[in-house]
């Protein structure tokens, strides 16, 4: 026995749920992001980055990374001490790193001499690389040593100027918040733009650079800190902002700590900069209510899957996507325990799908903030008046009718022959408010699954319906089911106009998908849809079909459907039939025969060959012409065309000089002889 | 009726015998040949069936073609129609006949299979 589940593809992860959000809303208004980093990705971040450090490079990228996720690492005490024993004076990279990472451990004081300054101030200047300026200046500003900022920029744009490629303009934009607010900063504030030019457009969902995940992500942190440092509103689109966190969080495991810490370092500065913060909503569990759970509850938070704290949240609009009619206006959701709620059973919706308009509001700087949902009002189903009956054709003899209670089994068995049909209907009813379930109610996508499995069994009937299907409404099966061979035969039961559900069997009719097989068959109702919380599968009754000419090997048929086919073998084309070899060497013998009759005809006229002269040409004539005989005989055994004329031509050519040689001789002696 | 027709065909041999030359008898008694031969290819397959047909038909148009040469023949060497063929001697004729069954031959043999 096959069991049919009807259960509709209900949404559980957010994040699919964003992306299927996102195929909506693609089409409807502004962007919101596809990915960002849930709580567990969040600990995946820390992990990578909580791993124990070696050199100085990737104790910088851990302590500073983590400081950025709000967390520290294991021993503060043992990573300070870790980062003097491993300092190289000498070496700006060496002091930049032990100096930003003691920055983000409190009471860690990296030691400083008049050398470590000279060192760190002669790197900037043009002729260092952009990063070596940019760790130089930041060594000096974590140390607390001064510095020249109007130097720096005059160095950076120099620097830009010949180093032209986005990690070096990044690595200034870095810099540059590192100077004192006072500094020109006009100038690399519009690279910003520059290189947001530069981002490549993926589909309209991501923008990165070609160079990779961590240039990207190196650049959103940039951009940010230097707009917040500087003050001034970042040139890019509420769009673009959107994209560039689709790119940086789409990858969830990072293959490098300096990959990991730029991501976490993107991550701070889009959930706590002062112009941007694209917010997360998402529902908590599947985008479901019902009676039982009356209650819609979203998760409204920023990238780093903080919740929001001074959100508020609400319906702009929520319509039904069928009837298209507005049920719920202007709703506030109400917040407990950092999630938003609405009980949306209150407003009392009919069962189906509704498209949610969702607004969060609070803070001037929310990007992505108008989000739309789509939510499923589920509801259970109840079967009522369940009416069996078998009606005669002629309607001579009275229906009989039995009623059958969901779920018991009708107590007889159900007996239909030629001469009647098998009548069933009965009603749909929603079990919370008594409301007559009505077709034309959204539909999932398991139902195609049962299609195919279902077309391989009744194609008659389920074609017919198919197109009901595709436009989406609640389907009830009736299938009967032969114990002993295993036919399945699937029909739908339709609804009339006054929403009763109806199905007849013509057994006549409809003898060709049961391959006039007659016996008794179980019958079974399906009932099923995607806003149903209690798909029905219910053994209604047995039901014995007679059918008339019962074909029995029919029964195998079904089963070999899909068994390999006997083997075709191919029949040569048969030769034709030939005489007996007698007939035809008798025949052989007949034909042949005349040519002994021209012979004694021409002795008997006294043909001979007297006149025949030994002259060399007549000699080389008759040896040619005997050896063109010859050819046409060869011909026929073993050359083709094209070789036999080669050969004609040469003994041709022979036998015709000979032959007008040998004739002009025997002209002349006629002639003579005359 | 039966009466004159043979008398005819008697008077129309005794003709035949004294004056037609040796040298055309012999090309008679030749198309003689032929058209038995033929005649009795024609018997065979209408007794027997026409499989192999293109063997048939190449031994069936070889005896017609000869026929048809060997009766050119004759009548370009009979000495009474000279005056039709002044430019052509006796050995031209035979000449033309020879060169014409090579073609013949070539075509019955490509096509008896």
């Amino acid at each position: 026995m096959i069991y049919l589940n009807i259960i509709g593809v209900d949404m559980a992860q957010p994040r699919v749920f964003c992306l299927v959000l996102l195929t909506v809303a693609l089409g409807a208004q502004a962007l919101t992001p596809s990915h960002h980093l849930s709580l567990s990705d969040v600990e995946r971040l820390k992990g990578l980055l909580s791993q124990p450090f070696t050199d100085l490079a990737s104790a910088y990228y851990s302590i500073v990374g983590l400081s950025k996720l709000g967390a520290s690492v294991a021993d503060e005490n043992d990573a300070c001490q870790f980062l003097k024993a491993q300092l190289d004076p000498m070496s700006v990279d060496s002091l930049f790193f032990a100096a930003e990472a003691s920055q983000a451990i409190s009471d860690c004081e990296m030691p400083v001499s008049n050398e470590t300054r000279d060192i760190l101030l002669a790197a900037v200047s043009e002729d260092s690389t952009v990063t070596q300026i940019f760790r130089a200046v930041s060594a000096l500003s974590s140390l607390g040593l001064p510095l020249a900022s109007q130097e720096v920029v005059a160095a950076l744009i120099a620097r830009i100027a010949k180093e032209d490629n986005v990690l070096a303009i990044t690595t200034a934009l870095q810099t540059a918040t590192r100077l004192s607010q006072q500094a020109e900063l006009g100038g690399i504030l519009e690279e910003i733009e520059d290189l947001a030019a530069r981002l490549d457009d993926l589909g309209g969902v991501y923008l990165q650079f070609e160079e990779g995940l961590e240039a990207t992500a190196l650049f959103v942190t940039a951009a940010y800190t230097l707009s917040d440092h500087a003050d001034t509103e970042p040139p890019l689109k509420e769009d673009q902002v959107i994209q560039l966190a689709n790119s940086v969080f789409s990858k969830k495991s990072w293959d490098s700590r300096s990959e990991a810490f730029s991501v976490a370092c993107a991550a701070a500065a889009l959930s706590s900069n002062r112009f941007h913060v694209p917010v997360i909503v998402s529902t908590q569990g599947p985008a479901t209510v019902s009676h039982s759970q009356p209650i819609l509850h979203l998760l409204v938070t920023d990238i780093l899957s903080n919740p929001l704290a001074s959100a508020s949240v609400l319906v702009e609009s929520a319509q039904a996507v069928a009837s298209k009619s507005v049920v719920l206006s202007q709703a506030p959701f109400s917040l407990r325990d950092g999630i938003f709620e609405l009980n949306f059973m209150a407003s009392q919706p009919a069962s189906g799908y509704y498209q949610f308009a969702v607004v969060v509001t609070g803070d001037s700087r929310l990007v992505a903030n108008q989000v739309e949902l789509k939510v499923k009002v589920s509801t259970e189903v109840a079967i009522t008046n369940m009416d069996l009956s078998v009606v005669d054709k002629d309607q001579s003899i009275g229906t009989k009718t039995s009623r059958v209670d969901y779920p018991f089994k009708a107590k007889g068995s159900f007996t239909a022959d030629s001469h009647q049909n098998f009548a069933m209907t009965f009603q749909l009813v929603d079990v919370n408010t008594g409301v007559e379930l009505t077709p034309h109610q959204v539909f999932s996508f398991s139902c195609v699954n049962i299609l195919m499995f279902l077309l391989s069994f009744c194609q008659h009937c389920i074609v017919l319906h198919l197109l009901r299907v595709f436009c989406f409404s609640f389907q009830t099966f009736v299938r009967f089911h032969n114990q002993k061979t295993g036919q399945e035969v699937v029909f739908v039961a339709e609804p009339d106009g006054k929403n009763l559900y109806k199905f007849e069997l013509d057994t006549a009719e409809r003898k060709s998908e049961f391959d006039s097989m007659s016996g008794t068959y179980v019958l079974h109702l399906i009932v099923g849809d995607a806003t149903l919380e209690n798909p029905i599968l219910w053994n209604v009754a047995d039901v014995v079909l007679k059918f008339l000419d019962e074909e029995a090997p029919a029964a195998i048929q079904s089963k070999t459907l899909y068994m390999p086919k006997p083997d075709i073998q191919h029949l040569f084309r048969e030769p034709e039939k030939k005489p007996p070899t007698v007939v035809s060497n008798t025949f052989t013998a007949l034909v042949l025969s005349p040519f002994l009759l021209l012979l004694i005809l021409w002795f008997k006229l006294g043909a001979n060959i007297s006149n025949f002269s030994l002259s060399p040409s007549s000699v080389l004539f008759h040896v040619g012409h005997a050896c063109m005989l010859g050819l046409m005989y060869v011909y026929w055994t073993h050359l083709n065309m094209f070789q036999t004329l080669k050969y004609l031509a040469i003994i041709g050519s022979l036998t015709f000089l000979a032959g007008n040689r040998m004739l002009a001789q025997k002209a002349v002696k006629r002639l003579a002889s005359k | 009726m039966s009466n004159s027709v043979i008398s005819v065909i008697y008077r129309f041999l005794e003709e035949y015998r004294t004056k037609t030359s040796n040298k055309l008898k012999v090309v008679d008694a030749y198309l003689f040949y032929i058209l038995l031969t033929g005649a009795l290819q024609f018997l065979y397959c209408l007794l027997v069936g026409t499989f192999p047909f293109n063997s048939f038909l190449a031994g069936f148009i070889s005896c017609v073609g000869a026929f048809i040469l060997g009766v050119c023949l004759r009548i370009q060497i009979n000495p009474d129609n000279k005056g039709d063929f002044l430019s052509i001697s006796q050995e031209r004729a035979f000449a033309d006949f020879l060169l014409a069954h090579t073609v013949l031959h070539l075509v019955v043999i490509n096509f008896i299979g």
